[in-house]
C-alpha cells in the first residue's frame, strides 16, 4: 500500500489521491500528541483522542511505502506533518530491540519498503544534511528499508517527480 | 542576566523535562525564570519573557527523531518575533529521549542550530540525554528512599528509643548512592553547559545517557511497560496485534 502524507493546499488533492491508495491530508485540525504512551499501554495502536488521527498509527503500519510531501522547517517536517509522525507512535510496540546498532521499539506491522519524503520552500545545504539523516533515523526507527529524500526547487515539479 | 528555562514537555506533571531542568538551573547563576510550553495559550507570555533575556534553554522530549510539533510551532513564532525585534539571544537545548542512547537527538540538536541560524541567535549548543524516564524514575525513587528512612526512624525510635538506626542510614546511603551513580553522567554534562551559559559561551553538543548497561536497561523498560500495560488494561487489549485500520 502506497499512503501520502502531505500539508499542500486543496489544489493538489486530486494528483495526489490518483498516485496512491490513501492521502492524510495535514491541515493542523488535529491534537497534539501528549506523551502519554497510551497507544502502547492502554489502548493498543489507537489515540485517546478522537480526532482524525485516531487511528493513523494503523494506517501508516500497513503501508508499503511512505509518501511525506512537506514544507521545510529548519531540516525537519513541517508542524503539521509533524503532528501526524509524532501522533503515529504505535506502529510499535512498548518492547525494545536494537535495529541499526541502537535501541528501537519493535514493530508492530513488521517491515515495509520506502520512507520518502519531497521537501519544497526556501532550504539551506545545513537544512538538507538534517533533513536527510532525519529521515534515514525515521527510515530506521519505523522499519522502513530505505529512506529517500527529494527537494523541489518549485512545487510545479512534484507531479513529474512523485 | 536572566534567563528563560522553558519546560517543552506536553505532560503536565512527573515530566523527565521538569527534571533535567531543575538539576540544569542549580548550575545558572543570575535571573531565572521557568515557563512550560504546552499549548498556543503559552506563546505570547514566553515570547513577553524572552525579550530581555539573555540565554534562553529549551528542554524537550524527542518526538519520533525531532521535535514535538507543538514546540515546532512555538520555534516558527519565535524565529519571526526575534527578527522583527532584533532579538539577540543565546540558545541552548536540553533533549531527552527514551531509548538509552543519547547520541539518538542529534536530528533535534541540528534542528535547533538550524533555527538558530533562520532566527539570528546564537547557537549555545545543548545536551542529549538516553534514557530519559529511567532517570525520572530514579528522582522518584530518591523521594520513596528518603520516606523509607523517616519511616524506619520513626519505628525505630517508637519500638527501642534509637533515633539514629544505622542500618536504616547505611541502606538509604548505599541506595541514594547508587541513584546519584546513574545520575553522573547527566549531571557532569549539565554542570558544564550552566557554566558555559552563565558566560553567554558555546558549549557544544554533548550526549550521555543513564549509566547502566543496555542489555539491563532494556529489560527494564519491558519489565516497566508490561507492568504499566497490565494495570491500563492494555495487555487485555489485544496488546500486539495488527490492528486494521478503519475509516473515521
Amino acid at each position: 500500500m502506497r499512503v501520502i502524507i502531505h500539508d499542500l493546499d486543496g489544489k493538489y488533492e486530486e494528483m495526489l489521491a490518483s498516485r496512491c491508495d490513501k492521502v492524510l491530508k495535514a491541515d493542523g485540525k488535529y491534537a497534539a500528541c501528549q506523551g502519554c504512551f497510551g497507544c502502547w499501554t492502554k489502548h493498543p495502536a489507537e489515540c485517546f483522542m478522537t480526532d482524525r488521527l485516531q487511528q493513523v498509527c494503523r494506517l501508516i503500519g500497513q503501508t508499503d511505502e511512505l509518501v511525506i510531501v512537506t514544507k521545510n522547517l529548519y531540516g525537519e517536517y513541517s508542524a503539521n506533518v509533524k503532528n501526524v509522525l509524532d501522533r503515529s507512535i504505535g506502529t510499535s510496540t512498548p518492547f525494545s530491540n536494537y535495529r541499526g546498532g541502537q535501541m528501537h521499539h519493535t514493530l508492530r506491522y513488521g517491515k515495509h519498503d520506502l520512507w520518502k519524503v519531497f521537501v519544497y520552500g526556501d532550504i539551506t545545504e545545513q537544512e538538507k544534511e538534517t533533513f536527510r539523516y532525519l529521515a534515514e533515523r525515521n527510515a530506521i526507527n519505523d522499519g522502513f528499508e530505505r529512506s529517500q529524500v527529494v527537494f523541489l526547487a518549485d512545487l510545479s515539479e512534484l507531479e513529474e517527480q512523485l | 542576566m536572566k534567563t528563560v528555562f522553558i519546560n517543552c514537555s506536553p505532560k503536565k506533571r512527573f515530566c523527565a523535562s521538569a527534571y533535567f531542568l531543575f538539576l540544569q538551573k542549580m548550575f545558572v547563576g543570575g535571573e531565572k525564570v521557568s515557563e512550560q510550553l504546552r499549548t498556543p495559550a503559552d506563546h505570547e507570555r514566553i515570547l513577553e519573557q524572552v525579550t530581555d533575556a539573555k540565554s534562553v534553554v529549551f528542554c524537550l522530549p524527542l518526538y519520533v527523531d525531532g521535535i514535538p510539533s507543538h514546540v515546532l510551532r512555538f520555534m516558527e513564532k519565535m524565529e519571526a518575533y526575534c527578527r522583527e525585534n532584533s532579538l539577540q539571544l543565546n540558545v541552548y537545548c536540553i533533549a531527552n529521549n527514551g531509548f538509552i542512547e543519547g547520541k539518538q537527538n542529534e536530528p533535534l540538536m541540528q534542528i535547533f542550530e538550524n533555527f538558530c541560524s533562520r532566527a539570528g541567535l546564537f547557537w549555545g549548543g545543548g545536551v542529549g540525554i538516553g534514557g530519559g524516564v529511567m532517570l525520572n524514575v530514579t528522582r522518584i525513587m530518591f523521594f520513596v528512599e528518603i520516606a523509607l528512612l523517616v519511616l524506619n526512624t520513626v519505628l525505630s525510635a517508637v519500638n527501642t528509643g534509637n533515633f539514629f538506626p544505622k542500618d536504616a542510614w547505611i541502606s538509604f546511603g548505599e541506595n541514594a548512592a547508587l541513584l546519584l551513580f546513574f545520575n553522573l553522567g547527566v549531571l557532569f554534562y549539565l554542570a558544564c553547559m550552566g557554566s558555559h551559559i552563565s558566560k553567554g559561551t558555546h558549549s557544544g553538543k554533548k550526549y550521555t545517557r543513564i549509566l547502566i548497561p543496555s542489555f539491563i536497561f532494556i529489560l527494564f523498560a519491558d519489565i516497566f511497560f508490561i507492568i504499566i500495560s497490565f494495570f491500563e488494561g492494555g495487555l487485555f487489549r489485544s496488546w500486539l496485534a495488527k490492528k486494521e485500520y478503519t475509516e473515521s
